[in-house]
């Protein structure tokens, strides 16, 4: 059976919904961020397979309804026995690969990292349009716009200094998604006012002269142990913020930009000093 | 050997500690910002201690601390061990001690026991020292050449470094596999006041049993069988110096990883200086270790922060050419 003879069949089979625009039926993601874009948007018959990495619930925040589809490791071969009509992939996917499937005919979409709420507002804005579910894409942005205006609206008068700090030392400075929660959260974030564009390590010394009041961290794996996870154990951090103990955001709210974003701003709001 | 220069043992000793107390205060002021150190040193003591007070009591002391007591445990086990054998090329890297010891350190650190029990860590380092050592001597014979003790290091050492690499991958932790520089090259960056007192009471214990060990040593160069009738407990010794060796060794390395050459290099320097007497070799060693370790660490530190070099790097950059002169000058006696 020829392909678009397929997808025709199928598009019978598939009960459309109401808005009219073509809605891809078998959707495919090879990326942990397009997988949660995917699973917020989508109708579930429309998905066919997400990444193995959508199942993990420390990176995943979609981890729970992940559990009902098939799952791919963005290998070629296995790609093509599901006859995608549609592949998503991030900016950072496999260049070879999506060279390789773009080459067979099949129609991949690219979506970059975001590192603002412009850059999220996009990124749903256009995978709303791709899988037919416009109407479902603007409802989600206007959620995640009410929460952020909601903290926009309570701000202290003097936002206090924070600084993130990572394991192996690492911050997050300007163009990150965390620099740009802290600042919504009504945070100064001092690695961006050091001068440091995105991820990057911060010396000791260099942090403690900059004099945090607040440090926050993001577990990419919680429990466990190494020489980089202990350096957050350091006596100095904590005594550099007068005692208060460095605050954990969940990992899986911006290791893809996404409307919960909304969360760890609130999270960081929440955090600030009473 | 005359030596141009003739130094009493008094004199080297206060010389030596000279440069360690001036390489002691110059590491104390050197990091990424420059602080004003008395004032840091003087706010030290208020309640409510300066950031400036903090980066020297909880970051530039401690990293010095450091740098010294491992550097002298490292300088001084080498002239232990060299003493022992009456081998030259005997140290704490060749022989395996320093790798065992962060093999034992790898297994607490990165499977959730030392975050328990903090101890667990040098504790590791000390059966995995002991271990490593005990299974070169055996491997190499008592009696063992200079070349057949090394060729049993080397065997030792690719063994328990194909176990590291092995466990980090093994390891639950996705920084675990990076750190395998870490382990094997040695650092002393971000390490705080707990870590010296974790290191400390194994450090302390080793130099405690080594100390007095240097008339045992002046007498085996004798022979062993000289020493023997001479009254010396030998195997005693042997036991006394390798346990000492993975207690000190066993420490260090758990919280600095495996630093290279210290103990190969600064014994060989010095022992010309004390007219290759291994009793007074001891003490001069211990602080040549921990003016090079010192050194080496302030090295590192001129570099721009965010380059993170491991110290071992510069010991290594200064011990491989020493040990290669060391091989070609010793090349007659060993063909």
């Amino acid at each position: 059976m020829s392909r678009p003879l397929f997808i025709a069949l199928l598009l019978l089979i598939c009960p459309l919904s109401s808005q009219g625009a073509e809605q891809p039926a078998r959707v495919v993601s090879i990326n942990l961020c397009t997988d949660q874009l995917l699973l917020m948007l989508a109708d579930p018959a429309q998905i066919t397979s997400i990444s193995y990495l959508a199942l993990e619930p420390n990176s995943s925040f979609m981890a729970k309804q992940a559990k009902q589809h098939p799952i791919n490791h963005a290998k070629a071969e296995e790609l093509l026995t599901f006859k995608p009509d549609l592949i998503l992939a991030n900016e950072y996917s496999d260049r070879a690969l999506i060279g390789l499937v773009q080459k067979l005919g099949y129609q991949v979409e690219t979506f970059p990292l975001p590192s603002s709420i412009e850059g999220i507002q996009g990124n749903i804005t256009r995978m709303a349009q791709l899988l037919g579910q416009e109407e479902r894409g603007q409802q989600l942005i206007k959620q995640m716009n009410q929460r952020l205006d909601k903290i926009a609206q309570q701000q202290l008068a003097v936002r206090p200094k924070a600084l993130f700090y990572q394991p192996n030392g690492y911050t997050s400075g300007e163009n990150t998604l965390q620099n740009t929660a802290l600042q919504l959260a009504g945070w100064r974030n001092l690695a961006a006012e050091l001068g440091i564009q995105g991820y990057r390590a911060i010396d000791i010394e260099t942090l403690l002269l900059a004099e945090p009041e607040q440090l926050f961290t993001s577990s990419y794996a919680p429990g466990s142990q190494s020489r980089a996870q202990q350096q957050l154990l350091h006596p100095a951090l904590k005594r550099v913020t007068a005692g208060r103990e460095m605050i954990e955001i969940d990992y899986k709210q911006w290791i893809c930009g996404g409307p919960m974003i909304a969360n760890a701003v609130e999270q960081l709001h929440q955090s600030l000093p009473k | 050997m005359k030596l141009p220069l003739a130094l009493t043992q008094k004199q080297l000793i206060s010389g030596l500690s000279l440069i360690l107390a001036a390489l002691f205060l110059l590491s104390l002021f050197i990091g990424s910002n420059p602080i004003p150190l008395f004032q840091a040193a003087g706010d030290a003591l208020l309640d409510t201690p300066s950031v400036i007070a903090l980066i020297f009591t909880e970051i530039r002391l401690p990293r010095t601390l450091i740098a010294l007591i491992t550097g002298a445990t490292l300088g001084l086990c080498g002239a232990a061990m060299q003493g022992l054998l009456r081998n030259p090329l005997a140290s704490p890297g060749l022989i395996g001690s320093a790798s065992g010891a962060a093999l034992g350190a790898v297994c607490m650190l990165y499977f959730g026991l030392s975050s328990a029990v903090p101890m667990a860590l040098p504790a590791g380092g000390m059966i995995g020292a002991l271990a490593a050592t005990l299974l070169v001597y055996l491997l190499a014979g008592r009696e063992a050449g200079t070349l057949t003790l090394i060729l049993a290091g080397i065997a030792i050492n690719a063994m328990v470094l194909a176990l590291i690499s092995l466990l980090l991958n093994l390891a639950p932790s996705p920084y675990a596999v990076q750190e395998i520089v870490l382990w094997m090259m040695g650092s002393i960056a971000n390490r705080s006041m707990a870590d010296f007192q974790i290191m400390l009471p194994g450090i302390l214990l080793g130099w405690f049993l080594l100390m007095g060990t240097g008339r045992s040593l002046d007498a085996l160069t004798l022979g062993e069988e000289t020493a023997t009738t001479m009254g010396f407990n030998l195997p005693q010794l042997r036991w006394r110096i390798f346990i000492a060796i993975a207690l000190a060794v066993g420490s260090a390395v758990s919280i600095t990883g495996a630093i290279g050459f210290i103990g190969l290099v600064v014994p060989h320097l010095l022992r010309p200086l004390v007219n290759h007497q291994p009793s007074k070799l001891l003490l001069a060693s211990a602080i040549g270790g921990a003016i090079l370790l010192l050194a080496a660490d302030i090295c590192v530190r001129l570099f721009p922060a965010g380059t993170d070099i491991k110290v071992g790097v510069i010991t290594s950059l200064v011990g491989a050419p020493f040990f290669l002169y060391l091989i070609i000058k010793s090349r007659r006696s060993l063909l």
